[in-house]
């Protein structure tokens, strides 16, 4: 069963077309790499998928809901990293993750082991008592990541998740991430081409809010190929696509 | 509800951690002292010119002053209404307008939680505030009570006074539902901050202009002010029309609030 089910999906703001008649699925356990140059819609996509915005035209389901018509039922299954990780900044992690699970409806019972589970998760363990404004951004990215985590939601929705972080934590994001699928449903939106080489199956490359490529990342290396040359890069082959 | 009380916290403890909370309790209760000490000594100068003339020779306006409620606190409750005016708006303004500049609107749009309870428990954390800032006033009845005497046994009319504070509350809780309101329409705190404390302060002025106007036009700014509307019950009088009237407003704004975030899901 697709648990993102995204058909004919457009936004438009009054004259300007963020997102032009997208359609994709993603299955359960899969992770999808949304690709994209900078304002091709991937954000917007996400905000859409979340309830946060409205489509203009068009539907997206999550887990068989819809999210219009069943805003409550989509954001009880879906953990969200937006671009900007939303934090308190005068809160510390630990009273700002406690406040995210109560929203996150985690019983009281279960909010201590939660925010264990999700601070050694994220390597956060020992700075839960720290303000968030004093955190460095690599820090403050994780707890966005934590954030997301809270009640192992199904779905989860990540909007450049290793922005800002440096080599050796972007490889343990990475590899977070990897160990996320399976039980997880993940859209994971980047500008690092390696990284969703290395994290995930599928590629969705957007150009302009429209779609240019949706395939697993193999097939579209070699559907790229010149004949007699060598296969190119995943790279080559996004700059070749997004060009137009 | 959980989810309102949740938010209700947040917001206090983000009062609290920033010095907001303080600031307000400094404003509210140093003007009042000052405004209190002068009241005070007022009330003896009259008392003493009463106490040679004897009281049937003082002119009207200063029968009030035969006992500490009406001669003291009274006229504290004007004071306190301009404050709350200016101090409840900074309070509401950081309340939607500091979540949308700070992007962690998205966390609680995107939260499993109806913007029922994020408006409510937002107005919540910002009521504890104010209702914590006009109660610490309460320490000037309670010197006097400590200190005053009056013919009569108790120095004060307890009574009389908690229905006062009972309208500034009201004022205040209506001044937040307005500030609220604002805050939710812009991502600049300082807009919203100004653009309600003009608000306010402008309903609080033009009762002023408009005493010597013509009915219905008097009736009608008469309504809207609606601070003029809390007169008996600050002079102790229980007016359930005027609780009723200004309560509705603080329930109109939070309804307009609740209109403003959920059009957030269809713009």
């Amino acid at each position: 069963m697709a648990m993102i089910e995204v058909k004919g999906l457009t936004k438009r703001y009054r004259d300007r077309v963020a997102v032009d008649g997208l359609s994709f699925e993603v299955g359960e356990g899969e992770i999808l790499g949304f690709l994209g140059p900078n304002g091709a819609g991937k954000s917007t996509t996400m905000k859409i998928l979340t309830g946060f915005l409205p489509a203009s035209e068009g539907t997206a389901k999550v887990a068989g809901f819809d999210v219009f018509e069943h805003p409550m039922e989509v954001k009880r299954r879906i953990g969200y990293l937006p671009e900007t990780p939303p934090l308190y900044a005068e809160m510390t992690v630990k009273a700002y993750l406690q406040f995210v699970a109560t929203l996150k409806g985690v019983t009281r019972a279960q909010v201590k082991s939660e925010l264990e589970r999700v601070a050694t998760r994220c390597g956060l363990a020992h700075v839960m008592g720290r303000v968030i404004q004093n955190l460095s951004k690599g820090y403050r990215q994780r707890v966005g990541i934590a954030q997301a985590l809270l009640g192992s939601p199904p779905v989860l929705i990540l909007d450049e998740p290793t922005e800002g972080l440096d080599p050796a934590q972007r490889a343990e994001v990475r590899q977070l991430i990897k160990e996320l699928a399976g039980k997880h449903t993940v859209l994971l939106s980047t500008h690092i081409l390696p990284e969703v080489q290395m994290t995930c199956q599928k590629v969705l490359i957007l150009n302009q809010g429209k779609l240019v490529a949706y395939d697993e990342i193999q097939r579209l290396a070699q559907n790229a190929a010149q004949p007699g040359a060598a296969e190119p890069s995943l790279e080559e082959v996004f700059i070749k696509l997004t060009a137009a | 509800m959980r989810n309102a009380l949740a938010i209700a916290r947040k917001e206090l403890s983000i009062y609290f951690t920033t010095p907001w909370a303080y600031v307000v309790f400094t404003a509210m209760v140093g003007i009042t002292a000052f405004f209190f000490v002068g009241s005070l000594s007022f009330f003896r100068t009259i008392n003493e010119l009463a106490r040679n003339m004897g009281w049937a020779r003082m002119p009207g306006e200063y029968q009030s002053f035969k006992n500490l409620t009406d001669g003291v606190i009274a006229p504290l409750w004007g004071v306190m209404i301009v404050i709350t005016a200016i101090v409840a708006p900074i309070l509401s303004m950081r309340l939607f307008a500091e979540e949308k500049r700070n992007k962690t609107f998205e966390l609680l749009m995107t939260a499993p939680v109806r913007p029922i309870e994020i408006v409510l428990g937002k107005y919540l954390g910002g009521l504890v505030i104010v209702t914590t800032t006009l109660g610490l006033t309460i320490l000037f009845p309670l010197i006097l009570s400590l200190y005053g005497k009056s013919e009569s046994g108790s120095a004060l009319e307890w009574s009389t006074i908690l229905l006062g504070y009972l309208g500034v509350l009201l004022y205040g809780a209506s001044c937040l539902a307005v500030g609220m309101f604002v805050s939710s329409l812009t991502e600049s705190q300082m807009l919203a901050g100004v653009i309600t404390i003009i608000v306010m302060l402008a309903l609080l002025l033009v009762k002023g202009l408009t005493q010597t106007a013509d009915e219905p036009l008097r009736s009608i700014v008469g309504y809207l002010s609606f601070d003029s509307q809390l007169q008996n019950l600050m002079k102790g009088v229980l007016d359930l029309k005027a609780i009723v009237y200004v309560a509705s407003i603080s329930v109109f704004f939070i309804f307009l609030t609740h209109r403003s975030v959920e059009a957030q899901r269809w713009s």
